[in-house]
């Protein structure tokens, strides 16, 4: 077996503080919540912080080469032979720690205001801060068995965060869904690791790389396909997507940090970093960017027919995740991480944004029933306009850049239909979302609106909020919430320039030993084309969202349009295409019924039979061994002589046989 | 007293093997202590003999020895069966084997 | 042959007595004959030691104690049979098959082929230096056989302690006596309860 050791070896202890720190504070604040109060906020934002601070300090280690060696590998333990635990940090992982706990760690101090008068203050950032701490165990390891460790742990962290408010029966049950679904995925990735081990005979990353010609075609599919679907469950990929929308119940802080900017990006991560496996087996890369294309026209066709502002947002997450796995997939890793990482800026922001409408409208989630937000929240405004102009790839931001790297990418691999697929999903991009600017900036406010008269049957079920704020008392937020929001502006807008140069951009520097063994070759269209191609669809998406609801007339009718449209609305798409229905009958169902079978036939009779069986039979042997402890001594001798005589009687007669 | 055994050894052994059959049936049959014990007294003496017996087949005072030793156990037996005795009747007022059934299960 | 046939016939009807005799003072007697029948017949085995042995411990010593015991029983009302028979009938055919397997030892014993002896001549009773003799026996003892005679005093040790402890006053531990019939008295009741349920 060549071994082979990713970074260089050595001591690194900012990268260990990096680590570490945000499990110190998850202890602290989980221990001393009642005593820290108000504090823990504070607190728990400074650990992050100072995360983010050694992450900085770690960059000249992760980016550095020595004897073909990329990156800081600190060695923590051996525990098997074959799997030694450490901590890696490369380009890669770099990206991703430093967007988890600078993003982290501004979304942490958002969060400070948003929970403003939480009963369970400290008990929330205790959560935040063990996510942070899981997720960078995920990115941090050297070695497939700690990536499913923190793989893991991030699950139990966003069940956590989405059960928050664990007195909504709601969020009890997408927690308990989003749990079980990602569960699944772990299970896949543990039949990687199996196979992986079974074959090679070790776990790290640079020993498993190296050797991926041990593994043989058909094993190295399973592999992939079995990775895959840990990925997928964790990134909300076809057909496991269907707790990302029902994880809204959490917190908003937390949709933006764990269920848009970091966790859900975890399958992208796998898949980057296990790029020598994928790149092996073109089998695996088309079935990944088939799924990842899907996901990205499913979820952006489900955006357009919501009306919870964090649903719309949850289903472009979905679309976007499904842009990067599409772009990893087929091997355009550069571009794919590219999208992560200007996704997380934007996508956070549209969710901190949303966030602010939502505090300030008690709770209100309807985009029908809000509008004409723009003149009473115009920092919202600014900050949501900013977002939605990067997500929908308008030129100049940053999403603009990322997004046609990944189409861009697919023309080069040779995937034509999922070039189509990346173009038109765009389109639609720019569609749904400006359609939800529209609706909550544009017109006039409908919070005093009657439900029933904006089509809203049941409005105790559509998530909208009883007590409906009043539009002149909005409840407005402080310094603590705005500040997070108007830095995450500046990436937002301009992270996507890092890419602009093409091989010479200073993204593709930062990558060149990273995935230098993995070249895109030429595409028929250029990238310039690409670029215009997809614009006229962007352009054309955010023309129809404009003619259906900003135009003057469309803005004066908007309660009729809004009615007509919620009424109107095929089941087929207010149903999420019958995922759900689905997954329930195929799986949910089985299990019940074995369930059932379990219960009715199996526990009484098996389970509970062998036990009662034990019973019987012991008091059974009981009563046998009771009739000779009669207490009679004569007794006793008898059974003695017996004995006895039974010796005699048988040496007698082999005596006289002889 | 020279020269071989005054009668063939199988004699002796069947002698012992009677004896001892007949302690056996003193224990199983009687239900006083006393006499149990006693019967216990020819099981052992029917052991013993059969020692003598083969010591003097092979002129090995071996049997002999374990004969004495055997006399011995047998005095031992004796008196902590005795005592026991009493202690049952100072207890129970009776030394009635049938009675005495604190073991029942 | 013919003392062992008298013997025999002694032996055997002296135990017949003893395991058959109506009160306990009748086996005593039936017994001292036995023993008595079986030291002569140690004698005429060159045993004289042990016949010697035989009269003191067993006539000397151990029936004393019987006699002792017996007197001290049948002080009062005779308390041998106070109950019914309880015996077990279905020990009736283990008894049977005892029977059996002791008539077959017999028989078997009676076919076997015994080892032929020595053939070795043996000197006068009494005389030193000759198998049988005290002298002969009491050497061995003293030598060769050290550890069998060591075993001997130990058992007899044992015996002294455990009849002391079994029927000597309990003196020093009356106290904790009353606590653990205290104790026992809880545990049967707590026994019989738990029996209830």
């Amino acid at each position: 077996m060549v071994h082979h050791v990713m970074g260089v070896p050595g001591f690194y202890p900012w990268l260990l503080a990096l680590w570490l720190l945000p499990l110190l504070g998850a202890i602290v604040c989980f221990a001393f919540g009642p005593q820290l109060r108000r504090v823990a906020g504070a607190f728990a934002s400074a650990i992050v912080g100072a995360s983010f601070l050694f992450a900085v300090i770690c960059w000249g280690v992760g980016t550095q080469t020595v004897g073909g060696a990329l990156g800081a590998h600190q060695v923590l333990f051996s525990w098997l032979p074959g799997f030694d635990f450490g901590l890696l940090l490369d380009p890669l992982s770099l990206v991703w720690a430093l967007v988890i706990t600078g993003v982290g760690c501004l979304i942490h101090i958002y969060s400070i205001g948003y929970l403003e008068g939480d009963r369970a203050f400290a008990r929330f950032f205790a959560y935040m801060n063990f996510f942070i701490f899981a997720m960078l165990t995920l990115v941090l390891s050297d070695n497939f068995v700690g990536l499913l460790v923190g793989w893991a742990l991030v699950g139990l962290a966003s069940y956590f965060l989405i059960g928050y408010w664990f007195d909504r029966p709601s969020a009890v049950a997408a927690a308990r869904k989003a749990f079980v679904i990602n569960v699944v995925g772990d299970v896949g990735i543990m039949f990687a690791i199996i196979l992986i081990y079974s074959r090679i005979g070790s776990l790290s990353f640079g020993d498993v790389f190296a050797n991926v010609d041990k593994l043989g075609t058909a094993t190295l599919l399973a592999v992939l396909v079995c990775l895959f679907l840990g990925a997928a469950a964790k990134s909300a990929q076809v057909p496991l997507h269907t707790w990302l929308p029902d994880a809204m119940e959490g917190p908003t802080p937390v949709s933006a940090l764990i269920h848009a900017a970091t966790m859900v990006t975890a399958g992208v991560y796998l898949i980057a970093r296990c790029a020598p496996l994928w790149s092996a087996s073109k089998d695996a890369q088309l079935l990944v960017g088939t799924i990842g294309g899907l996901t990205a026209l499913l979820g952006a066709v489900l955006g357009m027919v919501q009306w919870d502002i964090k649903r719309i947002l949850a289903y472009s997450t979905m679309s976007q995740i499904g842009y990067m796995i599409m772009g990893v997939g087929i091997g355009a890793y550069e571009g794919g991480v590219a999208h992560f990482l200007t996704q997380a800026f934007f996508k956070a922001q549209l969710f901190l944004g949303a966030g602010l409408i939502i505090h300030a409208l008690s709770n209100e989630q309807d985009v029908r029933r809000m509008g004409g937000l723009a003149k009473k929240m115009p920092f919202a405004f600014w900050a949501m306009l900013t977002a939605v102009l990067a997500i929908s790839g308008i030129p100049g931001f940053s999403g603009f850049f990322s997004k046609d790297l990944i189409i861009y990418g697919t023309l080069a691999n040779g995937h034509p239909w999922l070039y189509a697929v990346g173009i038109l999903t765009a389109g639609i991009t720019a569609y749904y979302m400006f359609r939800l600017f529209f609706i909550t900036f544009f017109g006039t406010y409908r919070g005093d609106v009657d439900p029933s008269s904006l089509g809203i049957r049941h409005p105790e079920l559509a998530g909208v909020a009883s007590a409906h704020a009043d539009a002149e008392h909005l409840h407005m937020s402080g310094w603590v919430m705005n500040v997070p929001v108007a830095i995450l502006m500046v990436p937002t807008v301009f992270s996507g320039w890092l890419l602009f140069g093409g091989t010479h951009s200073p993204w593709a520097r930062f990558f060149v030993s990273q995935f230098a063994q993995i070249r895109l070759p030429a595409a028929p269209i250029s990238e310039g084309l690409t670029s215009v191609l997809t614009f006229v669809l962007v352009l054309a998406g955010i023309t129809v969202a404009y003619l259906r609801y900003a135009t003057p007339s469309a803005q004066r009718n908007a309660v009729e349009r809004l009615r007509r449209e919620t009424v109107g609305m095929p089941p087929v798409l207010s149903n999420a295409f019958y995922f759900d229905a689905a997954l329930d009958a195929l799986f949910v169902r089985t299990s019940q019924w074995l369930g059932y079978l379990a219960a009715r036939y199996v526990d009484p009779l098996v389970i509970d039979g062998g036990v009662r069986e034990v019973v019987i039979s012991t008091q059974w042997l009981g009563a046998l061994a009771r009739a000779f402890q009669s207490g009679l001594v004569r007794a006793y001798a008898v059974l003695l002589v017996a004995g006895a005589a039974c010796f005699i009687a048988y040496y007698a007669l082999a005596g006289g046989a002889r | 007293m020279s020269g071989a055994l005054s009668a063939p050894i199988a004699n002796y052994v069947a002698l012992s093997g009677i004896l001892f059959f007949l302690g056996v049936t003193g224990v199983l049959l009687r239900r006083n202590p006393l006499i149990m014990l006693m019967s216990i007294e020819l099981m052992f003496n029917a052991a013993n003999l059969l020692l003598v017996a083969f010591a003097r087949l092979w002129t090995q005072n071996v049997g002999q020895i374990f004969a004495f030793l055997s006399i011995t156990v047998a005095a031992a037996e004796a008196a902590i069966g005795l005592a026991i005795v009493v202690v049952v009747f100072r207890s129970a007022r009776h030394v009635d084997v049938d009675e005495t059934n604190l073991m029942k299960g | 042959m013919i003392l062992f046939w008298i013997l025999s016939i002694l032996l055997i009807a002296t135990a017949v007595w003893t395991i058959t005799a109506s009160k306990p003072v009748y086996s005593v007697v039936g017994l001292l004959a036995h023993f008595v029948a079986l030291a002569v017949l140690y004698l005429s085995l060159s045993a004289e030691f042990l016949a010697v042995m035989q009269i003191i411990v067993y006539s000397g010593a151990i029936l004393v104690l019987f006699v002792f015991v017996i007197a001290l029983l049948s002080s009062g009302v005779a308390p041998f049979s106070v109950g019914p028979n309880r015996l077990p009938k279905a020990l009736v055919p283990v008894m049977g098959i005892v029977i059996i397997a002791f008539g077959m030892l017999i028989y078997a014993v009676s076919r076997t082929s015994m080892p032929a002896p020595t053939g070795q001549t043996l000197g006068p009773v009494g005389s030193a230096g000759v198998f049988g003799s005290v002298a002969d026996f009491g050497r061995a003892l003293f030598t060769t056989q050290l550890l069998p005679f060591e075993v001997t005093a130990f058992i007899l040790m044992v015996a002294v302690i455990g009849v002391v402890l079994l029927a000597g006053d309990a003196m020093e531990s009356s106290g904790s006596a009353a606590q653990a019939k205290q104790v026992h008295r809880e545990m049967r009741e707590a026994i019989l309860r738990e029996g209830d349920r």
